[in-house]
């Protein structure tokens, strides 16, 4: 594939402005959700008393594959109109700066669950041959976060205060995803709706897999790869019909 | 590189041109208003007021063939349509109507050092810059020793771009652009850069890039450049060709516009 070294090339540069500050810079990113978890775990176990089993790991879980959505939807949605000068300078297919961004946002993400390992030791997973599962649901939600991102991005270009809309539309899903409270929490005439959310069964998924150890459920993969294609679909047609004006309105 | 949409349509192309431009039109809409929030939309939507915008026409019903290995200059007043005419032609702006065949892979230079990031160094600067302008790691490290010797810049390949003046950094552009041997290159104005003896290496590079039967398409205020390099032109004037030909009574005909002040 002719771009592939630029598209790598890019994901690097990502990577290296943003970690930026070195070792403390990527210090920082793995704090951050372990700092989150301590105080949504004291919070949510002391002061609603939920009791799940691992709550700990259960939080710490949600929360990582939750930031890949939320960061890496956020920050894709600049990656065109945050590089100009590659839109209107000079002609690549601009998917490639969606594709870079929302793949360096990927590797964080990796490197995050990668800190997660010794954790689930520590506080006694059920570490089982399933998780090795992992990372083929994590590459489905990349393609999830992808098409989202095609769609934010091209759609920036054209709003510019779809960030502040965006921001709100985060924090509502963080609150629809059984991220800080158990999923038995959900009554039961929601329940159908609720697991339509496939960041729901994401979630769920990926504790099956890393704490649970549990096999992957045949439902709950195939809906996954359905919405992955559906997002991927959508993205790629929306972003084609917007992409023809970049060039002028950037 | 660049790659561009275009390029698909080539294969049928068994002639000597390297570009055919075909009845190509451009036009901007001008908002009156110009909303680009949700907001001002919802705003705009309850208001009742209507969508209303001036139509623009960058560019109208323009046809012109270049030969491969030919030097074609592109002249006319500020704002007659020049750059949208090269940004189509580099596959930035889609146009309305019209076509554009290219024969070829097309290096477009409207600005030098496309993607260039201050806080990488001169070296990674290089590699992403080479990839942005379609070379692939393997060749830009075959070029890599060439590039900071004709930049003349050994001695900071690990300085970060930011600490670099300016004159460096359109040298280390110009120097790593130019490896990209494209069959058609664009160039906008961007001939002037850095101090005398560069600007004179840059020119030897260009006779070198004409002299190897490349295709190039200059667009240009400096009438002395074009005289020089081009063997033909057109001239632009808001948004039409109002003369073609050989470069000298196009330039003739550009410098009666002038005078007349149109």
């Amino acid at each position: 594939m002719q771009y592939r070294d630029l598209i790598w090339n890019l994901t690097i540069t990502d990577l290296k402005i943003k970690y930026q500050s070195s070792v403390l810079g990527f210090a920082w990113s793995l704090l951050n959700p372990l700092l989150m978890m301590l105080v949504l775990y004291f919070v949510f176990s002391n002061v609603f008393r939920f009791t799940q089993e691992h709550f700990a790991l259960y939080i710490l879980v949600g929360l990582i594959a939750w930031r890949f959505l939320a960061n890496g939807t956020s920050v894709a949605m600049m990656s065109i109109v945050g590089k100009p000068s590659l839109v209107t300078k000079i002609y690549i297919p601009r998917q490639i700066l969606v594709l870079s961004s929302t793949l360096s946002s990927f590797i964080s993400s990796i490197l995050e669950f990668c800190v997660l390992i010794p954790l689930l030791f520590i506080f006694g997973a059920n570490i089982t041959p399933y998780v090795l599962f992992f990372p083929i649901a994590h590459v489905i939600f990349f393609f999830i976060v992808y098409g989202l991102s095609l769609m934010v991005a091209a759609m920036y270009v054209y709003y510019r205060d779809l960030t502040q809309i965006w921001e709100v539309v985060i924090q509502i899903g963080f609150f629809l995803s059984p991220i800080v409270y158990p999923i038995s929490m959900i009554p039961a005439q929601y329940l159908p709706f609720y697991v339509l959310n496939p960041v729901t069964i994401i979630i769920e998924t990926y504790r099956n897999f890393l704490i649970f150890g549990l096999p992957p459920g045949l439902k709950s993969m195939v809906y996954l790869v359905i919405s992955a294609v559906i997002m991927m679909v959508a993205g790629n047609a929306l972003f084609n019909r917007l992409e023809r004006r970049f060039g002028e309105l950037i | 590189m660049a790659n561009n949409r275009y390029t698909l349509k080539k294969k049928n192309l068994d002639n000597n041109n390297a570009i055919e431009v075909d009845h190509l039109s451009k036009q901007f809409r001008i908002p009156h208003e110009r909303k680009i929030t949700v907001y001002q939309h919802l705003a705009g939507l309850i208001g009742g007021g209507s969508y209303s915008y001036e139509v623009f026409n960058a560019l109208q019903d323009i046809s012109f063939t270049v030969e491969h290995g030919e030097t074609f200059g592109v002249i006319g007043p500020n704002g007659s349509g020049k750059s949208t005419l090269l940004k189509i032609l580099a596959g930035v702006l889609y146009p309305d109507s019209g076509t554009v065949h290219l024969n070829g892979k097309i290096a477009p230079f409207l600005e030098l050092g496309v993607g260039f990031t201050p806080d990488l160094t001169a070296k990674e600067n290089i590699y992403l810059y080479g990839a942005i302008m379609g070379l692939s790691k393997k060749e830009i490290a075959s070029k890599y020793d060439e590039i900071l010797d004709f930049a003349e810049l050994k001695r900071f390949e690990n300085m970060k771009l930011k600490n670099f003046s300016s004159g460096m950094t359109v040298r280390l552009a110009f120097s790593t652009a130019i490896q990209t041997n494209p069959d058609i290159l664009l160039v906008d104005e961007v001939l002037a850069v850095g101090d005398e003896s560069f600007q004179r290496k840059c020119g030897e590079k260009i006779d070198e890039i004409r002299e190897a039967g490349k295709t190039i398409i200059l667009v240009s205020h400096a009438m002395g450049t074009v005289q020089e390099l081009c063997e033909r032109c057109i001239l632009i004037q808001n948004g039409k060709i109002v003369e073609a030909g050989a470069t000298e009574k196009v330039i003739e005909e550009y410098h009666c516009l002038s005078e007349k002040g149109l």
